[in-house]
């Protein structure tokens, strides 16, 4: 749905992320290059280097011509050099980001299907002790950070069994190709995505059960039961595909929980995405690697937000009226 | 409100093991002095001991007492987890019911504010924010609280709207009271459930973040809390020492935090009557 209200509201998002990665590291006491470099960059830093830089963010010029060499910068591309990395930002963070896309599309997917597919269950048979049982299990699981679940997962099946590895997303200088590499990848896959879906699981499972509760209850799932239709295109196809909505409408909050949530992940199983980089340049003080992460990751969320949105009519046409 | 809270939880199964987990826990971060055999910050050359009768849960990689580190890692969690609650909801309330009883621009403005900051991650936030300024507890709750009331006050609004229409503030209208006097006499007090449903999962997320900000590294590094516990176990997590560090500390953490979900779940039916008998726990 494409209202104004909507563009209004991702505007403004959009708004405080850039200035708050702007104004931030200026209104930092002390030398501005400073708080945009990070200390890696003194030691590297050349009087040549320094007049260059501060020439390219303008620091020298009033605050309004510093926005817009930051702007410049930012509609060319350029998210700065990380000094650390001896790299520009945007090559080392698009360099990580395949394991993350990886990472949290494959938990995405897994965790809403499956907590659609539980919620469904569990309110088809609401009230009763399977029902019950899982809404107990399902929420005491949600009180696991995802970062204790990985902990767990690493030490029972990484260190004490042994099945899968402990660390990193590829075996590392194992030359392996074709099927024998797709295999090696799944298997350092595994425990982060089985960390990740288990602990995002239950906000689907919550939604869908709800909404199932109440669909239930709805005059046409007593016509559907009158006709005749097995349970099973009742359950599924009258109940299950309405309860699904409310369900697509997070998917965009989930986006943004998930990838904070692989953030941790990562950590846990030193995978090599952005959030491992994240607390990497956390650990070095690597400001232009921060900055970066954060100025993608948060408008990556707007964007999968704001494409959600727009489908949302396509699944539900009633909304195109309600505006 | 036609709905009594009390009765809504003390009626759930799950509401009264989460009210019973967390009143244990705030015993625990209460008595903290009293229960903690040691030090929580003194450090020995005894370290990485295994449990025994002097050191319950072990000592950690500094020689601290890992059990008396677990009790006083309670108060930083709770801390952390009341202030933000408590802090969130007031501004939830003051922005959300302002909005309804105001309404015009000020209202559409206020909401699109709030849509915007509902969609952005907050921990990034926090994060970018922490990188420059070190958070002490006290701005960690600050930071935490300006960064999540915002779906509170969405809750907030829609119910001051139906509010608003009732008989009793168009009397106080006709009577010529202000918006203040409307908000505090006749619309806040009807909020009463909504307000605790609302703090109570303001303190779950704020427990939630605090403990996973430690565990990157970003808090107080003065002051012991679960987070900052795992971080440390995670570096020894080839040796058998997670047994007794790692797991009571993240079993301690998830309990909180399943507690606090079990009551607010219980609690829920306020918001969503539509609910009410869905689960005869």
């Amino acid at each position: 749905m494409l209202s104004k209200q909507n563009l209004v509201t991702y505007t403004i998002a959009l708004l405080f992320i850039l200035s708050l990665n702007f104004f931030l590291p200026r209104m930092m006491p002390g030398d501005p290059l400073m708080a945009i470099y990070g200390d890696e960059a003194l030691i590297a830093m050349t009087p040549e280097l320094k007049a260059h830089l501060i020439e390219r963010f303008a620091l020298d010029k009033p605050l309004w011509q510093q926005l817009g060499a930051y702007f410049l910068a930012l509609f060319q591309g350029d998210l700065g050099y990380s000094y650390y990395y001896n790299a520009p930002v945007s090559s080392v963070i698009l360099g990580r980001l395949p394991w993350t896309l990886l990472l949290v599309g494959t938990s995405l997917v897994l965790s809403t299907m499956l907590g659609i597919i539980l919620g469904i269950e569990s309110g088809w048979r609401r009230g009763s002790k399977t029902d019950r049982a899982m809404l107990a299990g399902l929420m005491s699981l949600n009180g696991f950070p995802d970062f204790f679940l990985g902990m767990l997962l690493l030490i029972a099946f990484g260190v004490t069994w042994g099945i899968f590895p402990l660390a990193g997303a590829l075996t590392p200088y194992s030359g392996l190709s074709g099927l024998a590499l797709l295999f090696d990848v799944l298997r350092h896959l595994f425990l982060p995505v089985a960390a990740l879906t288990l602990a995002h699981l239950t906000s689907g499972y919550l939604l869908t059960r709800n909404t199932m509760i109440t669909v239930l209850k709805e005059p046409y799932m007593l016509t559907a039961k009158a006709k005749g239709l097995s349970q099973r295109v009742l359950k599924y196809r009258h109940a299950g595909r309405n309860s699904m909505l409310p369900v697509v409408t997070q998917t965009g909050i989930w986006v943004g929980r998930v990838v904070t949530g692989a953030l941790f992940v990562e950590l846990v199983f030193a995978y090599p995405g952005v959030g491992y980089l994240t607390y990497e340049a956390l650990l070095a003080r690597d400001y232009p690697i921060i900055q970066g992460v954060f100025l993608m990751v948060a408008i990556s969320v707007l964007v999968a937000n704001f494409l959600i949105d727009l489908s949302y009519p396509k699944l539900d046409p009633r909304v195109s009226y309600a505006y | 409100m036609h709905i009594d809270l009390k009765k809504e939880i003390k009626e759930s199964g799950p509401g009264k093991t989460g009210l019973f987990i967390l009143l244990l826990m705030v015993a625990m971060a209460l008595l903290a002095p009293v229960i903690a055999p040691y030090n929580p910050y003194q450090q020995s050359t005894t370290s990485l001991l295994p449990p025994s009768l002097s050191h319950w849960l072990g000592t950690n990689h500094v020689g601290q007492d890992i059990w008396s580190r677990l009790v006083f890692g309670a108060r930083t969690s709770l801390l952390v987890g009341f202030g933000v609650g408590i802090l969130s909801t007031l501004l939830g309330t003051i922005f959300g019911v302002s909005a309804a009883l105001v309404g015009g621009l000020y209202e559409k403005v206020l909401m699109r504010i709030v849509d915007a900051f509902i969609v952005i991650p907050m921990i990034i936030v926090i994060i970018l924010i922490s990188a420059y300024i070190r958070p002490s507890i006290l701005t960690l709750i600050l930071f935490l609280s300006l960064l999540s009331w915002q779906g509170g006050a969405r809750i907030m609004r829609a119910q001051a709207l139906s509010l608003k229409e009732r008989g009793n503030v168009a009397a106080a209208k006709s009577f010529g009271a202000s918006h203040f006097y409307i908000a505090w006499r006749h619309v806040v007090p009807d909020l009463g459930p909504i307000l605790l449903v609302d703090f109570i999962y303001g303190v779950r997320r704020a427990v939630f973040m605090e403990a996973g900000l430690a565990f990157l590294g970003i808090t107080d590094p003065t002051v012991v809390s679960w987070g900052m516990m795992m971080r440390d176990a995670l570096s020894f997590s080839y040796l058998n020492v997670w047994q007794w560090w790692l797991v009571p500390t993240g079993v301690a953490l998830s309990l909180t935090i399943i507690g606090l979900t079990f009551v607010g779940h219980a609690a829920e039916p306020v918001i969503e009557p539509r609910l009410r008998g869905a689960e005869v726990a």
